[in-house]
């Protein structure tokens, strides 16, 4: 470490204790790398620093600015996208982990304001007192709520959620100004989205990179239904269910609802390795019902007449498969990382989109079609639907999996191969959007959106002149 | 373990980073339940294992090319306790585990002089007194019980003889009390466990070599060993010598009836990490232990116990580390409405003890509860 830095790591000591901040070259390369290291290579943030407070965050990323130093903030790291690997050198990594205070749960607004280091799991133990519970994504139960709503997540596990959670946040700028989105500008009242002007909240949120630093945040909470109940049921192909999934959506009858192959998510979803996948239809349609009394017989009923003429075969499957399937929809995901283990050591790649449910079979065509092309066998090819509530547009979340031995360095060569060709083919065949801005997408991406990309920088600009909040993943 | 610098790599790759591994399994309960002491205590990354993996693939990949403080701390505050592999397992079905890949990291970073002062005064300790606290006394059995014959073979180890004699005692008033014949090493050197874990393999070889040849020479047919560090090391880092290892617990269940007063007593179970998630034991203590008292169990228990916090040259390290872990354990001890703390290893029995100095509850052994209980 240069003189220079040492100095500043001296600083950024004196503002959150010595103890929270280093420039150990040992624990830097612990931030080094994520899941996604096959695409975003290793690299070393220059520095750790473990702000406790906001005001420490505020006077972190003025220095940062003054200085002109790169910031990633990190609240669990967990995003799968590389998104906390540094670009520049000479990064400061902010994490966000000590701020893991639950501020608020308000039982009768059905919101909870959260710090950056809380995780689902940490929501849910709280918010489940009061039969309630957060919108959760397929991801580890381990990651920040905070996080995964700021980034826009998607939410898979309870079709009937939606897909914003946010309601407002607060952000620290690089200037050291405070943001405050909705009605948190106006009052001490953070429960409406829309406070004044634009719907600000969405402006600053899912960018490849930040805006700045988020130090807490308003969600949605759901209610907890005593009353549920699970189907299964098998079909050979994609296109099939798609019927059945339309009148689900349609009527809004199911909490959710998960089309996903016998051989991937399937194994999360019922928690065990241990079952002969291979025996069941080739994609299992999982249906959750829910709901108060009366309301939840009727829909059940309906559930099943639609059911009889869906054209799928109904499974009769051990009882814990239902309540690992519970589980993981309605109390935040754990097994669902089981899909790391499908092929012994392994580790998962995916193009997650929006599209409509329409273009389904399109989908899983042009995914087959570039794994083969590129050299993946067929049986390292997955997929994934979720319907989303509002049904508008027949809004789908599409996952294009493929699952791998995460120390096969070859494969990687592959993955990259198929991306390359995935990324326009799909932009061509016609999507909504991405899962997530990320390096490697958003390029071809940005190319397409016409002026829509410039004033995009421009808005940028102006909130973080000097670059320094994660920028190079995108502009 | 020896593991192949490949094989090491593609482990590391293997981690996703999903940090499931930092929490005891959520379901169905949804309690938020930390499972890694380091990580828990020091917050940053490289305390965690994810962070420590990345680390491995530095130092092999020629990254990391000096001891910096932070490399000594982060590797050497981690108790190599095992509750991230036995989570991760659960989780990813691996086979190759984070303890063997930290083991395997300390071997390497030891043999690049890379190891911190207060493990090597261990080795210098060992090397000088062929015990792990440098003690120059013998801690005294008497002659006269004991029988050279015998098959059986108490393995005392360093920990009970020199720093929580209570349990030796206690195990040796057991075989008295039910008039088993037993006996002792005639020269008992401390087993390695301690350089093994801090990844000074080569030091323990001679201790290897002398325990396995006085063991040989004693004809027995049976060890059993009342610290689960030590018969771990036996089972692992040993080569089998053609004699049954048995841990005090799975000795005494084989022992039948043995008119045990159970006392009016509620006590919590403390799994030794060595015990139950490095040798798979979990029921014989459980099994005992129901014989003298009321088992409270705890919230984290069995393969997803919090470490008492002492292992892996934590204790002769970051006592503060150590402490704070034990007194977690003792509040958990506590919540579950006990009024004791057993645990089955004399490394547990002594951090948790010094720690429960502050806390209001008894820490035992629970072939001290056992020893109590026998119609003497
Ligand atoms: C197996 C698996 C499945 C997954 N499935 C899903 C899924 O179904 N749906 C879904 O939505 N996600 C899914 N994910 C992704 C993951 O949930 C999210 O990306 C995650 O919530 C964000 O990661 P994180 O919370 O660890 O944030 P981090 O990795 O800490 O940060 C992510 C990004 O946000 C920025 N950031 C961090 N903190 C702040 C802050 N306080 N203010 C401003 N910017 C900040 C970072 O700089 C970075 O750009 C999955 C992940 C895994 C491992
Ligand atoms: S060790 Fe296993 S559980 Fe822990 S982060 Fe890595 S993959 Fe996840
Ligand atoms: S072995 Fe124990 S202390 Fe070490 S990283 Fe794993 S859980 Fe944490």
């Amino acid at each position: 470490m240069n003189e220079t830095f040492s100095t500043l790591v001296k600083e950024l000591q004196a503002i959150v204790g010595e103890r929270n901040a280093t420039d150990d070259l040992a624990i830097c390369t612990s931030y080094s790398r994520d899941q996604h290291w096959h695409f975003v290579p290793a690299k070393n943030p220059a520095c750790i620093v473990r702000p406790g407070t906001k005001e420490e965050v505020r006077t972190v990323l003025m220095l940062a600015n003054t200085h002109k130093i790169p910031v990633i903030p990190y609240s669990t790291g967990i995003n799968v996208r590389g998104l906390t690997i540094p670009v520049h050198d000479g990064s400061i990594l902010l994490d966000l982990s000590r701020m893991n205070r639950i501020l608020e749960i308000n039982p009768d607004m059905k919101t909870a304001t959260v710090e950056p280091g809380v995780t689902f799991g940490m929501l849910q133990e709280q918010t489940r007192k009061y039969k309630l519970r957060p919108a959760f994504p397929d991801a580890p139960l381990t990651v920040s709520v905070l996080v995964n709503y700021y980034l826009r997540g998607i939410y898979q596990t309870s079709a009937t959620d939606g897909h914003d959670h946010t309601i407002s946040y607060e952000m620290i700028l690089p200037n050291g100004e405070t943001l405050k989105t909705g009605s948190r500008a106006l009052s001490e009242m953070p429960y409406f989205r829309y406070g004044v002007g634009p719907d600000f909240a969405g402006m600053f949120c899912a960018h490849p990179g930040t805006c700045g630093v988020v130090t807490e945040l308003t969600a949605k909470l759901y209610r907890l239904y005593d009353n549920r109940k699970e189907y299964f049921i098998g079909f050979d192909d994609v296109g099939t269910p798609t019927k059945f999934i339309y009148n689900l959506m349609n009527d809004e009858l199911a909490a959710s609802i998960r089309l996903v192959d016998n051989q991937s998510w399937l194994k999360g979803i019922f928690g065990t390795f241990d079952y002969p996948y291979e025996k069941l239809p080739k994609f299992v349609l999982c249906v959750l019902v829910e709901g108060v009394d009366g309301v939840f017989e009727a829909k059940d009923k309906l559930v099943r007449a639609y059911m009889k003429e869906c054209g799928g075969q109904i499974q009769e499957l051990p009882a814990e498969f239902a309540s690992t399937f519970e589980h993981e929809s309605l109390g935040g995901a754990e097994k669902s990382c089981m899909v790391f283990g499908i092929k012994g050591r392994g580790n998962y790649h995916c193009i997650g989109l929006y599209g409509p449910l329409t273009l389904a079979a399109k989908y899983y065509e042009v995914h087959e079609k570039t794994a083969l092309e590129v050299g993946i066998p067929q049986d390292h090819v997955h997929f994934y639907i979720d319907p989303i509530y509002s049904f508008h547009g027949q809004l789908c979340y599409f996952e294009l999996d493929i699952f791998y031995d995460g120390g096969d360095l070859k494969f990687g060569e592959k993955l990259r191969n198929y991306n390359e060709k995935q990324f326009h083919r799909l932009l061509e065949l016609g999507i909504y959007g991405w899962f997530r801005p990320y390096a490697g997408i958003i390029e071809p991406t940005a190319e397409r959106i016409g002026y829509l990309a410039e004033v995009w920088k421009k808005f940028l600009h102006v909130l973080d002149p000097n670059e320094i909040m994660n920028r190079g993943k995108l502009f | 373990m020896e593991l192949e610098r490949e094989e090491v790599l593609s482990a590391i790759h293997h981690c996703v980073k999903c940090k499931l591994c930092s929490i005891a399994s959520f379901h169905p309960n949804e309690e938020w339940l930390p499972l890694c002491p380091s990580g828990e205590y020091y917050g940053y990354q490289a305390f965690y294992a994810p962070g420590k993996m990345e680390i491995f693939r530095a130092i092999l990949e020629g990254e990391i090319t000096e001891p910096s403080e932070g490399l000594l701390h982060s590797i050497y505050a981690c108790t190599v306790c095992g509750a991230c592999y036995e989570k991760c397992k659960q989780i990813t079905s691996v086979e190759l585990g984070a303890p063997d890949l930290f083991e395997a990291m300390r071997h390497e970073m030891a043999s690049k002089g890379w190891i911190l002062d207060v493990h090597t005064s261990i080795a210098d300790k060992i090397e000088e007194t062929k015990n792990a606290y440098g003690e120059k006394y013998e801690y005294n059995v008497n002659a006269e019980t004991t029988d050279g014959d015998a098959d059986v073979l108490y393995y005392i180890g360093c920990t009970a003889r020199y720093r929580v004699p209570e349990i030796a005692d206690a195990m040796l008033g057991i075989f008295d009390k039910l008039g088993l014949k037993y006996q002792v090493m005639g020269e008992e050197w401390c087993c390695g466990s301690v350089l093994f874990r801090t990844g000074q393999v080569e030091a323990a070889r001679e201790l290897v070599a002398h325990n396995i040849e006085e063991i040989k020479r004693s004809g027995a047919k049976t060890v059993v060993f009342t610290c689960p560090g030590c018969m771990k090391t036996f089972e692992k880092d040993y080569p089998d010598m053609g004699v049954e290892l048995l841990h005090s617990t799975q000795f005494l269940t084989r022992q039948g009836n043995m008119n045990l007063k159970k006392e009016d007593l509620k006590a919590a179970y403390h799994d030794p990490c060595h015990l139950g998630r490095d040798l798979g034991i979990y029921e014989e203590p459980r099994a005992v232990l129901r014989e003298v008292a009321d088992i409270k169990e705890m919230k984290r228990e069995r393969e997803q116990a919090w470490c008492c916090g002492s292992g892996g040259g934590v204790k002769s390290a970051f006592d503060d580390f150590a402490l704070w872990s034990a007194t977690e354990r003792l509040k958990e001890a506590k919540e579950a409405g006990a009024e004791a703390l057993v645990s089955a290893c004399p490394f547990c029995k002594r951090n948790l003890k010094e720690a429960a100095e502050k806390e209001e509850l008894e820490v035992y052994d629970v072939v001290e509860l056992v020893n109590r209980c026998l119609e003497g």
